[in-house]
């Protein structure tokens, strides 16, 4: 928790929310854990704006409560990781649209947008979207079936119903989590025609399981760097194996549990396209089990050979790997190479450093300060007791905390963050008349395209932005198309780091609950 | 034994007497073992050794002492004085790690302005050299003439004149990575197996050693350790890595990162030198960076 991560939280739900609920949220994220006269005391503003603003941020997962001692007051807090997320929604609809389609899309979209909502509310929502916005709008029935398959694949899930309570404690069903009540689409027709029809799933609310994305997320991380560092067939085989590897073993474990090798073996057999990973699977096991990188251990000799998946060392080491990227990137090679080379012999005396890196000694010694000024390495120093005559030689050991530089760079990445929102803040205010004068003359252009208007017509409106605006203009969309993937390449990275700690990752997700 | 009958020889009876006493024989220790001789005599017998060079005298607690000195080291040059005797067997002593000035001080007991006579007299009649260390520019070392000076002081091939060549090092350490990445798209040309394109790839120092000989870059010759050296210059710039062979040497191959540079430095903010000072107030701030105009307005 750091300055700039508060300011980007306040940023983020400025931007999305704006300016009243963007005060509550900072204040809680300043003192976590307040109740609501607290929270009015510290941002000076109406009850009835507080009341509002919490309960959007509740509706949106982001603030959480529970009963203070008595217990028919509740205390607030916000999770500042949640709304973190909010900036990596667009690659999640990304993620649903790519792999199952534009209903699915739309339909997360859908509950992105609102928090929460019933199913059967969810799928006349995309019905209407859907038909107003395309010609051939798909039955309410595969929309159903779509929203069936999100909910048992996981994608979304139930969120805990409330105990009747001054300030309810939210209860979670287990095994109903992700069993989506029977829903009947001729109530949906009915309710269509007729609004005061009630729904039969009218309390039982559905909301996006963010986990079952990162899980998505992650393998295709390790996927895409067992390409790389093999070829595309090895990454065939690692991605049957991540498969298997939740049928019989929690999705956010360290390690693996045994993964038979005949059944990879089996699933690739029935796929057509795969000839080359089956003929040398075996092959191609060995390489990757006998990798200096042993991310994949054989267990066992039984049923043709186990293998485990260590995940956690795949983070650990695909983490250490972008660290020495960025070092590669800021500092160039031979800081990287010095760098590599504490690594892996920590405790080691700039002399050395300077003999195995074959860097000239001046160099060596101002790159390993560098580094060490930038908190990517520490030093440890060894005194000797300081003798009557002659000159006291310290020994200057360096080291490296991977903790720590990992906590360094997710503050470097929240900073970036903050700078790119803030500078499209300013160059939005900067410009502010432009955009301004374009958003009415787009709305006038839709009005008359609507009403049927001549070309001319459209043509003369149209020039009521001059050529000057007009690339002022385009300047402006590059900038903003910039920042923004940048942003989300900045998110792609804070993810990387973030999940490294598979079990911290995980308790995390339990607390939250 | 009666010493009177043999036809006593002095010399011989105290070289023995002082071959079986290291530490050194006293003019006490001479008269006890050879009543017989009166002390004219004696001094003679003595005067000659010394002068010989089979005995060294000695001088501790008011007391003289004989010791006596190995004839096959006996090296020195004639027409040295003892103080270059003295030094001139210190700096033997120290072999082809040489030694510095200020030791020879400590153990010859010499003060400065003798010892850099005599050294300087050694050094001119090329007994001795001087050699620059490299590890510390300033220290002069001393050893004999005719000795090579050791990997250490000289600092071995990298080193021309105590200058680290860093860009000799550099275009070896290219050619190396160009050789391992060669190698590895040879193997995957020739197809096969993956653990055949792998075994195929791999390429030990020796090979590389060839290699960069045939190449012709290096003036000097390179032995195969140095090889070895500039290999984990690439395998720690993450180019290649190494393994171990069944019979212990190394193997290495080149290899491919596991990722891509990561999004954060791929903005101007990642890589910027200023970020520590960066604030949303103060000089250096978003809203301002020139670093980020820069980066916005590029293509």
């Amino acid at each position: 928790m750091s300055v700039v991560y508060g300011k980007i939280v306040s940023l983020i739900i400025m931007e999305r929310f704006g300016l009243v609920l963007a005060k509550v949220a900072s204040f809680l994220f300043k003192t976590p854990d307040s109740p609501l006269l607290f929270i009015k005391r510290g941002t000076e503003l109406p009850l009835s704006k507080i009341k509002e603003s919490l309960c959007i941020l509740i509706k949106h997962g982001l603030v959480t409560f529970r009963p203070n001692k008595n217990e028919n007051l509740a205390n607030y807090s916000l999770d500042s990781n949640k709304v973190l997320l909010m900036l990596r929604y667009p690659k999640y609809l990304n993620f649903v649209k790519k792999q199952f389609g534009d209903e699915s899309e739309i339909i997360i979209e859908e509950v992105l947008l609102r928090g929460y909502l019933p199913a059967s509310e969810l799928i006349l929502k995309v019905y209407d979207r859907m038909s107003k916005n395309c010609n051939k709008p798909p039955s309410l029935s595969i929309i159903k079936d779509k929203l069936v398959y999100l909910i048992t694949s996981k994608y979304l899930k139930r969120i805990p119903s409330a105990e009747n309570k001054p300030v309810p404690n939210l209860v979670q069903n287990e095994t109903m989590m992700h069993v989506l009540p029977p829903i009947e689409l001729k109530t949906l027709i009915t309710y269509q025609n007729d609004q005061r029809t009630v729904l039969p799933d009218k309390n039982i609310y559905w909301t996006v399981n963010f986990e079952r994305f990162h899980q998505d997320m992650r393998d295709k991380i390790v996927v895409a760097a067992f390409e790389r560092k093999f070829d595309e067939h090895a990454a065939e085989i690692i991605k049957l194996f991540l498969r298997q590897m939740y049928v019989r073993t929690e999705p956010w474990s360290d390690i693996s549990n045994p993964i038979p090798a005949m059944e990879v073996k089996d699933i690739l057999k029935r796929q057509a396209n795969s000839s080359v990973a089956l003929a040398f699977f075996d092959q191609y096991l060995t390489v990757m089990e006998q990798d200096n990188s042993r991310l994949l251990r054989k267990a066992g000799e039984a049923s043709g050979g186990s293998y485990q998946i260590h995940l956690k060392e795949t983070f650990t080491q695909l983490v250490w790997n972008l660290i020495e990227q960025v070092i590669l990137e800021k500092h160039d090679t031979k800081a990287a190479r010095i760098f590599r080379l504490v690594k892996l012999k920590p405790y080691i005396e700039p002399d050395r450093i300077q003999q195995l890196a074959m860097i000239p000694a001046k160099d060596a010694k101002k790159l390993s300060y560098q580094l060490y000024e930038e908190n990517f390495f520490r030093i440890q120093e060894l005194r000797k007791t300081p003798t009557v005559s002659g000159p006291v030689k310290n020994f200057t050991l360096f080291h490296i905390e991977l903790d720590n530089v990992v906590r360094m760079l997710l503050e470097m990445c929240y900073k970036t963050l903050f700078n790119h929102i803030t500078r499209r803040n300013h160059e939005r205010e900067l410009n502010t008349r432009i955009i301004d004068k374009k958003q009415r003359v787009d709305t006038i252009l839709m009005g008359m395209k609507s009403q049927g208007a001549t070309p001319e017509q459209i043509a003369d409106i149209e020039e009521l932005i001059t050529p000057p605006e007009r690339v002022v203009l385009d300047n402006i969309d590059k900038i903003m198309k910039k920042l923004n993937t940048v942003e989300l390449e900045v998110d792609d990275t804070i993810f990387m780091l973030f999940i490294k700690d598979c079990d911290e990752y995980a308790t995390q997700r339990t607390s939250s609950r | 034994m009666d010493v009177k009958n043999i036809k006593f020889d002095p010399e011989s009876h105290i070289i023995e007497l002082a071959k079986q006493r290291p530490e050194g024989i006293s003019n006490k220790d001479l008269k006890e073992n050879m009543p017989q001789l009166d002390l004219p005599e004696l001094t003679g017998v003595i005067n000659k050794l010394l002068k010989g060079g089979v005995l060294e005298l000695f001088k501790s607690n008011e007391e003289l002492l004989y010791k006596y000195k190995d004839p096959s080291k006996k090296t020195t040059a004639k027409g040295s004085d003892n103080e270059e005797k003295v030094v001139y067997r210190i700096i033997e002593e120290a072999g082809n790690k040489g030694i510095w000035i200020r030791d020879i001080r400590f153990k010859s007991n010499l003060n400065m302005t003798q010892l850099n006579k005599v050294l300087k007299s050694l050094e001119i009649k090329k007994f001795i050299k001087a050699v620059k260390s490299v590890t510390a520019s300033k220290k002069k070392v001393y050893m004999l003439f005719d000795l090579e000076p050791d990997s250490s002081v000289t600092g071995g091939a990298w080193y021309q004149d105590q200058d680290f060549e860093s860009e000799f090092v550099d275009v070896l350490s290219q050619q190396c990575h160009r050789y391992l990445v060669e190698r590895l798209d040879d193997a995957k040309k020739q197809g096969g197996s993956p653990v055949m394109v792998r075994n195929r790839s791999y390429a030990t120092a020796a090979e590389v050693h060839k290699f960069i000989q045939d190449l012709g870059i290096s003036k000097i010759s390179l032995s195969v350790s140095d090889i070895e050296s500039i290999l984990y210059t690439v395998v720690l710039d993450n180019n290649a890595e190494r393994t171990t062979a069944a019979n212990g040497t190394f193997l290495y191959k080149a290899t491919h990162n596991f990722i891509f540079p990561p999004g954060l430095v791929k903005t101007c903010c990642g890589t910027c030198l200023v970020a520590n000072k960066c604030a949303h107030t103060g000089s250096v701030n978003p809203t301002s960076c020139t670093y980020l105009t820069d980066w916005l307005s590029g293509s």
